[in-house]
């Protein structure tokens, strides 16, 4: 039973290796991620909602001084964070084309690695190894774009991997700095985490560190102005790599923030700090400046878009903005909300990129003004990119709504007469909203809608095709109409995080 | 002297010993393969390390020998990762053997061969030592007995303008080195009397004014031994010599040279920082070079397209991370700059020699160093493209590989000791080697090969690569065993 | 103090002494006769002047000169040994007695090697 996270993190891993060593790469890549996600149902469903703390917690150690080991553990917010891993991994395998110019055994192995760092670094309950597991994900990104990749793919691939290597190495530094100030003896987090209340860090050591943490998981997530590496990267990616990455690493850094950072750090989110240019400032109002930044700037660049691709790219880069926004409203509800929403952007952008990839599969192009009437040509294609855009969008019945609703009232929660700056970045924020149904229902009318242009095929998916698609809009549409289903088990252990804080 | 048959100097003894009998084999049997004394080499070199993994130091350290020669923790791995380069290399060497016949023996099969598998035995058998030297006089003999081959070695291939060219180079500038450092040598023993390290501690703490004097002899010392670990500004030799010298060489300067230049600065530095009064001006002068040299390493690496230069920029780039370990006094982590500077050392030689070893078999059959000559590895051979990739990676320091490692003990110990500027300049480099690392993956995986004819490898150095990728992925994963020997 | 030098100082003037008297006395002593085309020559012990200003040698001649250069000089060595052989043999014969042996079996092995490998020999 405790064993089973180390089969969920190993088995992508020895997967590839046996794809390496000549077993049938597609065959193997299905099969692994099949296992992963029943096992991923099976952790969900036993989960102990009732119980705060690890769950199906197990640890293996590696140095006794500084004391390193490979633990792992499951409490609510991992454990939707390794549901959404499996789901969106499976698919993206899934869709993978069955040929490749090239080794199809490299092209699925990539894949399975980029999952593997994902699940290692939502199960880990080590910082080492936290860290370690998600830049697992990093040389196959940089391989798969630069093998497989579309338009400027070699410009591309350097700059997500000097951009998320820069971030890295910055988010060490920061990762290390937490570690000595904690006392400098042991990376368990739990551990850590104990050492918070004895340390007694000074509020600007604190806020120091947070503002490190905050840029290198910003590079890493795509906040502003850290962003351009994102977008040209998912519209150039082949499509399981581009799902993998805006559907569940990216998420890396927003789950970083609150595993690390908010509770480790209680003091520092309202320290001001003398920075340069911007003068006296809490990290919590440059947050909210940048998030602002995330939603309103990139949603009008993402308006801008021509083509498909480069659109749920930059849309992308903009739902962060929420999910930093539920970070930043600092209580359980937010929190929720953020994880919420995660798993709803998770799904709902790799369902997204799976559909786009078909049509540049087929059309060769997703310059929007190019498509036109696919509804007619392949209704099960339009009604799915619809519930993708409409879940994107935040329309009710869809899991992003949970996410957002949760998130706009963790805002509010205890809002007196005064608005604060928080309030009143969220109240700019609602109109993000607004930006969203515009370009999303714009490029679904422009593709989709109408006449066909003359002479344009577009076959509909087929019944094996159809399987990944419904898995992700089944999981969209299950949590958006009961969402309790994860905000139970979220609870107790967002709850602690929050009471890190509250204390 | 009791202990005098069961001392670990044995082992130095037993590698000259095994250097002399090849010497004697190679000129008494003059019809044989030459590459027979490397293959005894590489045997006799492998019982050497099992036989270290079993010695013990001698628990009687009364005897004055013992005042000279360290038996300590730090010894003994520092002499594992002498005895397993040497033996990486002579694999190396054996690869090389075809590029070697013909620029040396030029005619005649194998003429003159022989030494250059006997040679690198000497050079083993001078790091040993080293590893063990705490005596100026000593650290003096074995870093020439070293360095004296090495001359010897770089210049080997003689019908090659470069391999000369290096030969030059190396020699004139290691001969101004070793000047500058025995002239500090002779500074510290005029101002203490004593050429024993931990006499010189003590005398040092003792001494009343004369503080330029000691600051004189530290920069001559610190010049010294910056030539020999390649630290900015005194790695003008390095791009060109390791250009040059043939591949398995470069790596074992890059490897052994590296390791022995800081066994001795780790050791010759202590009784200079742990003296209060200068401390900080030692510092000073200390992470001004690093800063240097993490910067210049870092950003002269990024433009090279030749994939040996490149490594040598590399190599100044590591020398940097390791010099940011010896100016940190740590407060709360629990390993020692001395410790962790070995360890990073035992992952660069695996990661190094990994890099050299594919180096050496593409070079063999594409005749080029270029990172151009790696263009579609991918498709050529498959494993020695895998190969690499751990390699580079490793060197920048992806995580879960071991390269890894090194970077993360160096970071936390420059937090834990507030080196701020050094650190921003740490993560500054480490960020751009991503970049220039992976320019060789980018050869290996995006480009279209020039021709697609297979890559032989034969079956030693096939076992060799696998080994090092497995060692490499597993002690990024599972460093206790290196950290073990460290320790314990 | 200073006195101690004085025999360096003693020297130092002997030396400039002798090179400045012999200039001196060959200026007076050497008369100053005929001269014609063939005095004026330089004397080269009855050779002809005459051929390059850095003659080649042999390389062979450089590998024999190294070499006997290397194994005088080791024989160094063996002076400081000796001065204190008497007083270690006391304490530490084995050491004392192995070490030199050590070295000059390094000396034979070397001297073994430059034999066969033909350094010695003058003609091919």
């Amino acid at each position: 039973m405790s064993n089973l996270l180390y089969i969920l993190i190993f088995l992508p891993i020895l997967a590839s290796i046996a794809i390496a060593l000549g077993a049938p790469a597609r065959l193997s890549a299905i099969g692994a991620a099949l296992v992963n996600l029943a096992i991923s149902l099976f952790l969900f469903a036993s989960f102990d909602s009732t119980a705060a703390g690890y769950q199906f917690a197990a640890s293996f150690p590696v140095i006794p001084s500084p004391e390193i080991s490979l633990s792992v553990g499951l409490d609510g917010m991992s454990l939707v964070m390794v549901l959404l891993t499996a789901i969106v991994t499976l698919c993206a395998v899934w869709v993978s084309p069955k040929q490749v110019e090239g080794s199809l055994g490299l092209y699925y192995c990539s894949s399975l690695l980029i999952s593997a760092g994902g699940l290692g670094a939502f199960c880990a309950t080590d910082l080492f190894f936290f860290y370690a597991f998600h830049e697992l994900a990093l040389i196959p990104t940089f391989l798969m774009i630069g093998i497989w990749g579309t338009g400027a793919r070699k410009m591309v691939a350097w700059k997500i991997t000097i951009y998320l290597g820069l971030g890295s190495v910055i988010l060490l530094a920061g990762l290390l700095a937490l570690f000595i100030n904690l006392g400098g003896k042991s990376f368990d987090m739990a551990t850590m985490q104990a050492a918070v209340a004895a340390a007694e860090l000074p509020a600007t050591t604190q806020a120091w560190i947070f503002l490190t943490l905050l840029i290198g998981f910003g590079i890493l997530i795509s906040l502003f102005p850290f962003h351009s590496w994102a977008a040209p990267a998912y519209a150039s990616a082949p499509t399981p790599t581009s799902m993998l990455h805006a559907g569940v690493l990216k998420k890396f850094g927003l789950y970083g923030l609150l595993r690390v950072a908010v509770p480790m750090l209680p003091g520092g989110i309202n320290t001001p700090l003398p920075l340069p240019l911007l003068g006296e400032i809490t990290v919590l109002d440059l947050m909210l400046w940048l998030l602002l930044g995330n939603i309103i700037v990139i949603g009008l660049v993402t308006i801008a878009q021509k083509d498909l691709d480069l659109m749920l790219g930059n849309s992308s880069v903009m739902h962060m903005g929420y999910v930093f926004l539920g970070i930043a409203s600092y209580n359980s509800i937010g929190f929720s909300g953020a994880v919420v929403l995660m798993f709803g952007h998770g799904i709902s952008i790799a369902l997204l990129f799976a559909l786009a990839g078909r049509i540049r599969e087929h059309t060769g192009t997703l310059t929007i003004s190019r498509l036109g009437g696919f509804g007619k040509l392949a209704p099960f294609l339009g009604l799915t990119f619809a519930f993708a855009a409409f879940a994107s969008i935040g329309l009710p019945g869809f899991a992003n709504f949970a996410g957002e609703v949760a998130v706009f009232l963790g805002a509010f929660k205890g809002a007196g007469t005064e608005i604060t700056f928080l309030q009143g970045a969220t109240i700019v924020a609602l109109w993000g909203v607004v930006i969203s149904a515009v370009y999303m229902l714009r490029a679904y009318r422009s593709v989709f809608k109408g006449e066909p242009h003359e002479g344009a095929t577009m076959p509909d998916l087929t019944f094996s095709q159809r399987i990944p698609v419904l898995i992700l809009v089944a999981s969209l549409l299950i949590v958006g109409l009961y969402p309790p289903i994860l905000l139970d088990k979220i609870k107790p252990g967002i709850e602690l995080i929050a009471k890190a804080f509250a204390e | 002297m009791g202990n005098f048959l069961e001392a670990p100097y044995l082992l130095e003894a037993v590698v000259v010993v095994l250097g002399l009998a090849l010497l004697m084999l190679e000129a008494f049997l003059p019809k044989a393969d030459k590459r027979l004394v490397a293959y005894i080499a590489l045997f006799g070199l492998a019982g050497v390390l099992v036989a270290s993994f079993n010695m013990k130091a001698p628990e009687n350290l009364e005897h004055s020998f013992w005042s000279f020669y360290a038996t300590d923790n730090l010894a003994f791995f520092y002499k594992n990762i002498a005895v397993l380069a040497t033996m990486l290399v002579i694999v190396m060497a054996i690869e090389y053997t075809p590029v070697l016949e013909k620029y040396v023996s030029q005619g005649s099969k194998q003429g003159g061969l022989g030494e250059f598998f006997c040679l690198p035995v000497f050079v083993c058998a001078g790091l040993m030592w080293m590893a063990s030297a705490k005596e100026f006089i000593t650290i003096f003999v074995s870093l020439e007995t070293v360095t004296i081959s090495f001359y010897v070695l770089v210049a080997y291939m003689r019908r090659n303008v470069g391999s000369l060219e290096a030969g030059v180079k190396y020699l004139i500038l290691g001969a101004l080195s070793t000047g500058f450092f025995v002239y500090g040598v002779t500074w510290v023993f005029g101002l203490t009397g004593e050429t024993h390290l931990e006499k010189i501690g003590i005398a040092l703490q003792g001494l009343e004014g004369s503080d330029s004097a000691v600051l004189f002899a530290f920069t001559l010392i610190l010049v010294g031994l910056g030539f020999k670990v390649a630290a900015v500004p005194f790695h003008v030799w390095v791009p060109d010599v390791y250009q040059g010298a043939p591949t398995p060489v470069t790596a074992f300067l890059s490897v052994g040279s590296k390791a022995a230049g800081f066994i001795v600065a780790t050791r010759i530095l202590q009784p200079f920082l742990e003296m209060e009064r200068l401390h900080s001006s030692f510092t000073t002068i200390l992470v001004i070079v690093t800063g240097a040299t993490i910067l210049f390493g870092n950003f002269a690496a990024i433009p090279q397209t030749n994939f040996k230069r490149l490594l040598a920029y590399s190599s100044i780039s590591h020398a940097g991370f390791l010099l940011l370990a010896l100016t940190c006094t740590p407060d709360q982590f629990q390993l020692t700059p001395g410790q962790v500077v070995a360890f990073y050392l035992a992952t660069y030689l695996l990661m190094t020699m990994l890099c050299f070893l594919v180096l050496t078999i593409v070079r063999r059959s594409t005749e080029s160093d270029e990172i151009a000559a790696f263009s579609g590895l991918h498709r050529r051979s498959p494993f020695l493209a895998f190969a690499l990739l751990i390699g580079v990676i490793s060197l920048a320091g992806v995580p879960l590989t071991a390269g890894f490692l090194g970077k993360f003990f160096v970071f936390t110990l420059a937090i834990d000791s507030g080196r701020w500027i050094l650190l921003a300049f740490a993560v500054v480099g480490a960020a751009s080697g991503f970049y220039y690392y992976l320019k060789v993956a980018r050869a290996m995986y995006w480009e279209e090969p020039t021709e697609l004819a297979a890559i032989e490898i034969s079956p030693l150095a096939r076992l060799a690569l696998l080994l090092l990728i497995i060692a490499t992925i597993v002690f990024g994963v599972y460093p206790a065993p290196i950290l073990g020997l460290l320790t314990n | 103090m200073l006195e101690t030098y004085l025999p360096i100082l003693m020297q130092l003037g002997v030396a400039c002494g002798f090179a400045v008297s012999t200039l001196i006395v060959s200026v007076l002593l050497g008369k100053s006769g005929k001269t014609n085309p063939v005095k004026d020559s330089a004397y080269e012990c009855g050779m002809l002047p005459i051929g390059e200003a850095q003659p080649r040698f042999s390389v062979k001649f450089y590998l024999v000169a190294m070499l006997f250069v290397l194994f005088d000089i080791e024989v160094v060595f063996m002076y400081p040994w000796a001065v204190v052989f008497k007083d270690l043999l006391v304490t530490s014969l084995l050491p004392v007695t192995l070490g030199m042996a050590g070295f000059v079996f390094i000396l034979f092995i070397a001297y073994l090697y430059v034999l066969k490998k033909g350094a010695l020999q003058w003609r091919d």
